[in-house]
């Protein structure tokens, strides 16, 4: 009960102000037709209800799930698995991120259906499990975290100078919004499993990184579909 | 006036959350059966947090659907469209003050940072140097849409002093800011605050949407970067001076 009391109030801090700010705003510069000022206040219900079962549900099922992986794995030894359930988790939990979604729905709608949503969304999830995988090697052959985001970015600039302008925002905006509720504590749990397991090094930093290196993939992966 | 459209789309919702959650499901029950081996009542409690999370996802897709992501664009339009649109600078940064003091994961940053300093950043500077710099990003984002600025004249400063940055920087500093990319960018920047943006691009003249309403998470999601590297270098510089001042004592 105390949980739920917690993601209500946490939920609740989110959504009020902005709620607050616009409704001074409708009265006083914005004046939108009332239609459009209630459905905003129906849909904050309704967003705040979801936001409040999502986080609920995610306290229960996916973290601990996530946590279980990064537990269970070291017992079976093998280092490569790391990099094999870095790929596919970093996969199947960005397909699930609201925060893609809700981005890929709006490039969709601006774009005139030029930029599919799901094609958006799978090559978003794509580049974020091409990179947590990569984050897995890392920590593996003990490569410093510097040389990966400097490659990795030189390597965006480079694309996005030959992409065209276009699906730069869109891309950079990706990177961004990749790092969600959903993939965090995933990514996180994996890291802490594998540092136990290599041993001799330190989880608390090793554990960093993971999710720097998964937001450079979103990006690269949008800038290539511009490319191509 | 109008019936409210509380349900367009319901359906396709519907659908599309149980299509995204689907792989993730699979995953889950493909490692239960292969190396998890969980107990009946630990896998029912996991399925019943999925099942929330379904029912949670259909929920939040539904309110942006029928209302932020159209509320917002409006919102947009109606200020892009009159005199007053340099008013959408001011708002741009309210919002952003209330967006970030809201956001959890800035909470765990600020401790985060706390904590790999030694206690040299103390959480307080932290939050309130984050949230203006995350205003700032919302506002500037909002000038950007206005005036038409390429994404260009802020990507490239901006990550060049968050490498040289780095280049200076402990190497687990640099793992967290870097890491705290997303920290400021919830459902809300994305959902309501980008819909503004979309909404002014939409509605001015010679503005593309794609180019100058996209752009507003990327600003947002380099403000955590240089705040943490920034901080972690004044800090540093701080704690340097200190020591030597006890050495001379010494």
């Amino acid at each position: 009960m105390a949980r739920i009391k917690e993601v209500v109030l946490e939920v609740f801090y989110a959504i009020a102000p902005i709620v607050g700010i616009i409704t001074i705003l409708q009265f006083t510069l914005i004046r939108m037709p009332a239609q459009y000022f209630l459905q905003f206040l129906i849909g904050a219900v309704m967003l705040s209800m979801g936001l409040v079962l999502f986080l609920l549900g995610a306290h229960m099922g996916f973290l601990p799930f996530g946590e279980l992986i990064g537990t269970n794995l070291p017992r079976l030894g093998k280092v490569w698995l790391f990099v094999l359930f870095g790929f596919l988790l970093g996969f199947v939990v960005t397909v699930a991120e609201p925060d893609v979604r809700v981005l890929a729905t709006q490039v969709d709608v601006v774009s005139g259906n030029q930029v599919s949503k799901n094609l958006l969304i799978y090559s978003v999830s794509l580049g974020v499990a091409f990179f947590v995988g990569l984050a897995m090697l890392r920590v593996i052959l003990n490569i410093p975290l510097k040389y990966l985001l400097y490659a990795g970015y030189a390597i965006v600039f480079l694309l996005a100078a030959f992409t065209p302008a276009y699906f730069v925002p869109v891309g950079f905006d990706a990177g961004g919004v990749t790092t969600g509720p959903m993939t965090v504590p995933f990514i996180v749990a994996l890291g802490v499993g594998i540092s136990s397991v290599l041993g001799g090094r330190d989880p608390s930093t090793d554990g960093f990184g993971f999710v720097a290196l998964a937001s450079i993939g979103p990006i690269l992966a949008v800038l290539l579909l511009g490319v191509i | 006036m109008n019936v409210l459209n509380l349900f367009t789309g319901f359906s396709e919702v519907i659908v599309e959350v149980a299509v995204a959650l689907t792989p993730l499901l699979i995953i889950f029950l493909l490692s239960q059966v292969f190396f998890l081996k969980l107990p009946a009542n630990k896998v029912i409690n996991i399925l019943t947090g999925f099942l929330l999370t379904y029912v949670g996802l259909v929920l939040f897709f539904q309110g942006v659907h029928i209302g932020f992501y159209p509320t917002g664009e409006q919102i947009g339009m109606i200020l892009g469209a009159g005199d007053t649109r340099w008013t959408l600078i001011p708002i741009g940064f309210v919002l952003g003050l209330a967006v970030v003091f809201a956001e959890p994961a800035v909470r765990v940053l600020t401790y985060e940072a706390e904590k790999a300093s030694g206690g040299y950043i103390p959480q307080k500077v932290m939050l309130y140097t984050l949230s203006l710099g995350v205003a700032a990003s919302i506002a500037l984002a909002m000038a950007r849409t206005l005036w038409g600025i390429s994404l260009w004249y802020f990507i490239i400063p901006g990550y060049l002093l968050a490498f040289i940055m780095a280049h200076f920087s402990k190497d687990n500093f640099v793992a967290i800011a870097f890491d705290s990319g997303g920290a400021a960018t919830g459902p809300m920047t994305v959902t309501f605050i980008m819909a503004i943006a979309i909404g002014v691009a939409t509605v001015m003249e010679g503005r593309n949407p794609l180019l100058e309403g996209f752009g507003l998470v990327t600003l947002v999601a380099l403000a955590p970067i240089l705040t943490v590297l920034g901080l972690g270098l004044l800090y540093d510089r701080k704690e340097k001076a200190l020591k030597r001042q006890l050495d001379e004592v010494e």
